[in-house]
């Protein structure tokens, strides 16, 4: 199949899926140029004249959203950040140090993939409680800096690096912070951008633990803040200003998305296929 | 022979574990005793004020006699059923179709992909306009075929067959790339001995690729076996559950009895449940993956 | 300049030795080729030397300074890997300073020398390129510069050859040597191949495992070798060896083979101890010779033609295999049924201990 023409029927039928695909997506970005009131009277007046930015103007004029994206900002690139440190020291600890109790650690860290969130965020959601740390970014962040799926990543990654680089280094009198600092972790960049983009798009999407953590409307993420108009669907200002919130929450998203299609979909196939 | 010499380091250093300390702490902190924890609080009376009381095997024995619960389960399982097969065998197809460097390919692959990006909330949005009962997109369109508009999402059997399209529409991204990835693994070199044999496309395709791949096929099913018994927010943003507890799973049925009756013992006892439910799954994979790493 | 010594050095793995009790001592500005078969231990050896792993017996010293405590970096040594273990995101320029800047030289020092070596090794317009950018070639130059720069008391080199093809294995083997001659350091070069050892050495240690068989300088290994080991892993085409009992004679050990030819030998006959023994015979000094009167009889089976020289492998009556020479006009085919001379004073007897008893050196 990998040489020779696409059949046409083959062809005919995924341009028809790949439209399916997108119908949605562009349904809803022409709702949201509709004015509520147009909506209400009829959903087909969306194939016809005027079109309106007010959905947008009230959106924007709220200010609320503007609020749960830098909270979902802050968190995203908290997490990213966390994660990243977090697993390169883990990573070359575990790949080219020694100490004692070294393997056993690992592979229990490793048996952490199997854990599932469901599996341990009751007990979570009450310990970050009796600190009282809810509503906090450190409370939506900590969580996900366990995910021992970086450390595993980083790990093997530093296995992969020749240990004769290690030993030229030692050779030239470098220290084992610097070996690290200035020798491996340069080394491992490509790593990092796979594990980064990852940890940043599971944070940005995460739902379930803001939605338990966060119970201020003023520490809301993105997700949740969008859920909670949405939970109201026919109190809200109208179809057409919650087209415009899904339109304002989905498309930078997409935009990053294709900027950076080649590292997302490489860190979303590596993380499943761990 | 260098990398086969045995290498031995300067006598072991405590000191050495400070690199892995940090992550460790956290490892300890959020998933080691909270894991505990929760098993622990699976045996007892618990809500939002405190523990009540240990009270054995209680909650789970309670699980079990609780019609909910085991509809839950059940639509759990339902609603795997309808959505992995499809996500497998749609996801190779694509990935057949498209395995190809032209730019058309290129193109569509983007588009198969780009919904995975979208958070839950979003896709959920989309696609209550898209059922929406009046107004919907598919409203609209049926209307325009001179049809009657079904309310897909307050029908008790149509609405988990429209969240499992939602989640597919959402989800079909994933198997579509592992399958990619899969299929340019396969050597080019049995392609062209295939072609000198004068092999045709089907019999290229059933002798030659899915052989090759089939490993991979049963990594996606487990994969996304693990991925959709976790379904959570596509019901509890879209019916709640309902109508009629008709698409309620397992991990709804955990929040609500967690955050909405407070009844943590027993909300906990269900997530064991689940767990036990996902790590034979995930058993499942790492015997598949260690397996192929034997060949 | 300094020398090394080694004074009974160990390396064990768990209950495994690889290194046994080993001394050696290197001269200041000497040129060391550690030599032997994989897994001999000889990489071992080295990387005691650099500190890349624990000595777990006897002590190792560099010029007066005993070392082997000493981290690798305070050890004063320079080291070109097999693999070269450049660092692949630095400039080659930065790939030379790295060590210099972390013992603290001060810039234009690290600059100045940067510039020398680079000129040195003819790698001036690479100075600024990414080392993952360089050919294999270069890549080997890089890594001898980064060496150079940190002049060091002494150069190790760990199969540094071993990744180039033959023709620039060739022409990097005679850079080593004149770079010996210009910077007059004492070096260690580890290798497995022979003719490396032979044309760089000022000595050759050849180790088999975990211990010294022999040191020499190469014509003492190649005529003199101290064992059967020794005699088969140097030279090529391979020593013949043939199993021989020793004939009551005069001065000279006369020698039966299996199948009853009888060959006189230049190995004074006095020193042999009893018993069977093995006949060492290198290929060049059994050459073709008339039927008559010949030693030995054989038939000629593959020729194979090195221009200067031709090379006969052929069979004793009883199947033993035997390489011969010839010279490069040889007019012997295949097939042929040849006599083959031998020169007494080339035989080499080893005893039932493989240790060799050779004719008196002359001069």
């Amino acid at each position: 199949m990998r040489f020779g023409r696409t059949h046409p029927v083959a062809l005919t039928l995924i341009v028809i899926a790949a439209v399916l695909m997108m119908v949605p997506l562009f349904w809803v970005l022409a709702l949201s140029f509709k004015a509520n009131a147009a909506l209400m009277a009829d959903t087909n007046s969306v194939f016809s004249l005027p079109y309106t930015l007010a959905n947008y103007r009230t959106l924007f004029g709220d200010g609320q959203v503007f609020r749960w994206i830098m909270n979902s900002l802050i968190v995203s690139l908290g997490m990213t950040a966390g994660v990243l440190i977090l697993s390169s020291l883990a990573g070359y600890g575990f790949a080219r140090l020694d100490f004692p109790g070294r393997s056993v650690l690992f592979v229990i860290v490793l048996l952490g993939l199997a854990v599932p969130e469901q599996a341990v965020i009751i007990a979570r959601h009450q310990m970050l409680s009796l600190v009282s740390m809810h509503n906090t970014y450190g409370a939506l962040i900590l969580p996900g800096l366990s995910a021992p799926f970086g450390v595993f990543l980083m790990t093997q990654y530093f296995r992969a690096i020749p240990r004769d680089i290690d030993e030229a280094a030692l050779l030239d009198g470098a220290s084992r912070f610097k070996i690290f600092w200035k020798v491996l972790l340069p080394l491992t960049i490509p790593a990092q951008a796979t594990l980064g983009i990852f940890t940043f798009l599971s944070a940005w999407n995460d739902y379930w633990w803001p939605l338990i953590s966060a119970t201020n409307k003023q520490m809301f993420t993105l997700t949740v803040g969008i859920a909670s108009t949405q939970m109201n669907f026919a109190q809200t200002e109208g179809l057409g200003f919650l087209m415009a919130q899904a339109v304002l929450a989905g498309l930078p998203i997409l935009i990053v998305y294709l900027f950076f299609q080649k590292y997302i979909v490489q860190a979303v196939a590596g993380a499943a296929g761990r | 022979m260098a990398s086969l010499t045995p290498r031995r380091r300067r006598a072991t250093d405590w000191t050495n574990a400070l690199f892995v300390l940090p992550y460790l702490i956290v490892f300890v902190a959020m998933i080691v005793v909270p894991l505990a924890w929760g098993m622990w609080l699976s045996t007892t009376k618990s809500d939002l004020f405190g523990t009540e009381g240990f009270v054995g095997l209680t909650n789970f024995v309670r699980l079990f006699g609780d019609p909910i619960f085991l509809q839950t389960v059940w639509n759990t399982f339902y609603f795997v059923l309808l959505t992995v097969p499809l996500l497998a065998v749609l996801g190779l197809a694509l990935a057949l179709v498209l395995n190809r460097q032209a730019r058309w390919a290129a193109v569509l692959r983007t588009i198969f992909f780009a919904s995975t990006v979208l958070s839950v909330t979003v896709v959920t949005l989309v696609w209550r306009l898209v059922f929406l009962p009046d107004s919907g997109l598919l409203s609209v369109v049926t209307r325009a075929l001179g049809g009657t508009p079904i309310a897909f999402l307050n029908d008790e059997t149509l609405a988990m067959p429209a969240i499992a399209i939602t989640t597919i529409w959402w989800c079909i991204g994933l198997p579509m790339v592992l399958f990619l990835a899969a299929l340019q693994q396969v050597p080019r070199a049995l392609y062209e001995a295939a072609a000198l044999d004068n092999a045709s496309r089907w019999r290229t395709l059933t002798r030659i690729t899915l052989p090759a791949i089939r490993r991979t096929f049963a990594l996606v099913i487990i994969i996304e076996v693990i991925l959709q018994f976790q379904l959570f927010g596509q019901p509890q943003l879209m019916t709640l559950g309902g109508p009629n507890n008709a698409t309620r799973p397992i991990v709804l049925f955990i929040y609500e009895t967690g955050w909405r009756q407070w009844e943590l013992g027993y909300a906990s006892a269900a997530a064991q449940v689940l767990f036990a439910m996902i790590l034979i799954a995930a058993m499942v994979q790492y015997w598949l993956s260690s397996r192929r790493e034997a060949r | 300049m300094s020398g090394v010594v080694l004074d009974g050095v160990s390396k064990r793995y768990g209950a495994v030795t690889v290194i046994d009790r080993l001394s050696l001592t290197i001269a200041a500005g000497e040129f060391v080729v550690f030599l032997g078969p994989s897994g001999c231990g000889k990489s071992t050896l080295l990387r005691m030397i650099a500190g890349l792993e624990t000595v777990d017996g006897g002590e190792i010293r560099i010029g007066a300074r005993r070392v082997d405590h000493l981290a690798p970096g305070a050890r004063g040594v320079a080291m070109v890997f097999q693999q070269y273990a450049l660092y692949p995101h630095m400039s080659v320029r930065e790939n030379m300073a790295f060590g210099l800047r972390n013992a603290h030289v001060p810039a234009d020092e690290i600059d100045r020398r940067v510039a020398a070596a680079a000129d040195a090794l003819e790698i001036m317009p690479l100075l600024d390129r990414k080392s993952t950018q360089l050919s294999g070639g270069q890549q080997q130059r890089v890594a001898i510069a980064r060496a150079i720069v940190k002049q060091p008391d002494l150069f190790l080199l760990d199969e540094p050859l071993s990744n180039l093809d033959a023709a620039l294995r060739m022409r990097t083997r005679l850079e080593i040597a004149q770079l010996h001659q210009r910077l007059g350091t004492t070096m260690i070069f580890v290798t497995h191949d022979q003719v490396e050892a032979m044309t760089l050495a000022d000595r050759i240690v050849v180790l088999n495992q975990g211990g010294i068989e022999q040191v020499g300088s190469p014509m003492d290994i190649y005529l003199t070798p101290r064992t059967e080991f020794v005699a088969s892993f140097v030279g090529s085409p391979k020593i013949n060896l043939l199993p021989v009992t020793v004939e009551a004679a005069g001065e000279m050990t006369r020698v039966r083979l299996a199948n009853g030819a009888i060959i006189d030998t230049a190995v004074a006959a006095a020193d042999l101890p009893a018993g069977a023994m093995t006949l060492g015979l290198r290929p060049e000094c059994i050459r073709p010779a008339a039927l008559d009167g010949a030693p030995l009889a054989a038939r000629v089976q593959v020729v194979e033609r090195l221009g200067e020289r031709t090379l006969l492998h052929v069979v004793l009556d009883d199947g033993t295999p035997i390489v011969a020479e010839d010279s490069g006009l040889s007019a012997v085919r295949p097939g042929d049924r040849i006599g083959l001379a031998v020169q007494p004073e080339r035989a080499h007897l080893f005893d039932a201990d493989g240790l060799g008893h050779h004719p008196a050196q002359r001069g």
